[in-house]
């Protein structure tokens, strides 16, 4: 097995075993060196002497014995050896060995890496890191921040975890739907900076896949939760349209304009299927209605077929009673822009507070087309170098920048 | 783990006195959570407002004696609780149920060794 193989075997293995070690012995930490130490063994020993039949198996066993001869170690080390730890089998070892299986905590982990408590910019990084297993640098490239500054803030959120007493175990069923939602925010979270980059060229690339990865395992890990599975049909429909994102030129392609002949038809049905779960589960979640936002576009066949406006329309009228905010009042304006034109549209707009959507690039990217189709061309010129001034991933700025040049 | 709430609210809803019919019912509600919480409080008290709050400071090693709290701020100290429980999620859902007179917030600190 080579290098590259040897990477995905371990990728693949390193948030179930993480999350068993982190159950038994109630520190991330320790957790994710011992595994990282396991992989070093494995990396010199299979090579030689062949893969085993049950990698995460093997790399499972070697990460406990790493972690028990390391306590052992303190203990003798600070003289209090008075209790000898067992090396007996636990319940997860036995049951390993029988169903040659690493049981499954990794929701219990998903739990601790997005409790409430841990800074909302360290929980997305924190669940890539230990339950998919994503390296450092993948993450610190994919949220475009140094290498150091993201080794800190991992380093300070398991510190928390570790001295706050967040616990190991499940929440109590009382708090599920706070703590789920911590949970879903987190993943929401990643995949808008794996959808930020259209094209899928950038430092995202692959990354997206981890999360329609998570979005899966939680679905099927808490199966009887509506959000849950809104969000995993959510992932889906964005992930099925990426391959019509972009143009042969570079720039991205809005949706109503997308070919649906291009999208990933795979990703749709999976993601109709979910979605009718949530339906049936929570229909007025917000997520749920997001998801069938997502689904009427889907669910068109060819640029043929009429735009679904009016159906938008009505599902973000109903989305503004469950979650009134700028970005859904700004998705709405663009629909109301194609129902009764662009000033209706621009009145919706005036009513934002404007000093809070400075910094955000969909606000000044949908304003300028609005006013350019008022022809109010100097505001509307104005409004896109606003946008372009935000720093626009590639396919973005191409995009902007050929609208600007078309006033 | 043991754990110290610390109950922050604006104290401008205590009223100057921090005393009064609105107080008397605050304080009869603590009691009754300080019931219920049982041997898993295991301290606290509750503060008379930062009027009455005297700060020692030490600068470059010289200590001087200031009027008023550390510093002014919208929301003050009112009282604390210590508490000792399983782990923060046991702590988070007592924080939540700790009675306070309008809006406020309540820190929750795990204290020093353990």
């Amino acid at each position: 097995m080579n290098g590259p193989a040897l990477e995905r075997v371990f990728r693949s293995a390193s948030g179930r075993i993480i999350a068993v070690l982190a159950a038994r012995f109630r520190d991330l930490a320790l957790a994710e060196d011992a595994f990282s130490e396991s992989c070093l063994r494995a990396a010199r020993v299979w090579p030689a002497r062949g893969v085993p039949d049950d990698p995460a198996a093997w790399l499972y066993r070697v990460a406990q014995r790493i972690v028990l001869d390391s306590m052992r170690r303190d203990r003798k080390h600070d003289g209090s050896a008075t209790e000898e730890i067992s090396s007996d089998p636990g319940p997860e070892e036995i049951m390993m060995d029988d169903a040659r299986v690493v049981p499954d905590e990794r929701l219990r982990l998903i739990f601790i890496c997005c409790h409430p408590s841990v800074a909302i910019e360290a929980r997305a990084a924190l669940t890539l890191r230990l339950v998919c297993g994503l390296s450092v640098t993948e993450i610190a490239r994919a949220f475009l921040i140094q290498e150091a500054t993201l080794a800190q803030r991992l380093l300070r959120a398991k510190r928390k975890i570790a001295d706050a007493g967040v616990p190991f175990e499940l929440p109590a069923p009382d708090s599920w739907p706070e703590r789920l939602d911590a949970v879903l925010s987190t993943l929401e979270i990643a995949y808008a900076k794996a959808h930020e980059d259209a094209a899928g060229s950038g430092p995202h690339a692959g990354f997206a896949s981890e999360v329609l990865h998570l979005t899966k395992l939680l679905a099927h890990l808490v199966p009887n939760d509506g959000a849950v599975a809104a969000l995993a049909a959510q992932v889906r429909y964005a992930e099925a349209r990426r391959p019509a994102r972009v143009s042969a030129e570079g720039w991205i392609i809005p949706l109503s304009e997308q070919d649906p002949k291009l999208w990933r038809r795979d990703l749709i049905e999976e993601a109709n299927r979910l979605l009718a779960d949530a339906i049936r589960m929570s229909p007025s979640d917000h997520r749920t209605l997001q998801g069938q936002l997502q689904q009427v576009w889907c669910s068109r066949q060819s640029l043929q077929d009429a735009a679904p406006w009016p159906e938008v329309l009505r599902l973000y009228d109903r989305l503004l009673l469950t979650r009134d905010d700028p970005i859904v009042r700004i998705n709405r304006a663009v629909a109301l822009a194609e129902i009764e034109g662009a000033d209706a549209a621009l009145v919706e707009l005036s009513h934002l507070d404007t000093s809070a959507l400075e910094q955000f690039l969909p606000y000044h990217a949908v304003r300028a087309d609005l006013l350019a189709r008022s022809g109010r061309r100097a505001e509307a010129a104005d409004a896109y170098a606003r946008a372009l001034a935000l720093d626009p991933p590639a396919a973005e700025r191409q995009w902007l920048e050929r609208k600007a040049a078309g006033l | 783990m043991k754990y110290g709430l610390f109950i922050y609210e604006n104290e401008a809803f205590y009223g100057a006195e921090k005393a009064g019919p609105k107080i008397e019912e605050l304080v009869g509600k603590h009691m009754q959570f300080a019931q219920r919480l049982g041997a898993k409080r295991i301290g606290g008290a509750g503060l008379k407002s930062t009027a009455v709050a005297t700060t020692v400071r030490t600068a470059a090693n010289r200590k001087t004696v200031h009027d008023g709290p550390f510093a002014e701020a919208r929301e003050q100290l009112g009282g604390f609780y210590l508490i000792d429980v399983a782990d923060l999620d046991e702590a988070i859902e007592i924080a939540k149920q700790i009675p306070v007179l309008q809006d406020g917030a309540i820190e929750i600190r795990p204290l020093l060794g353990q």
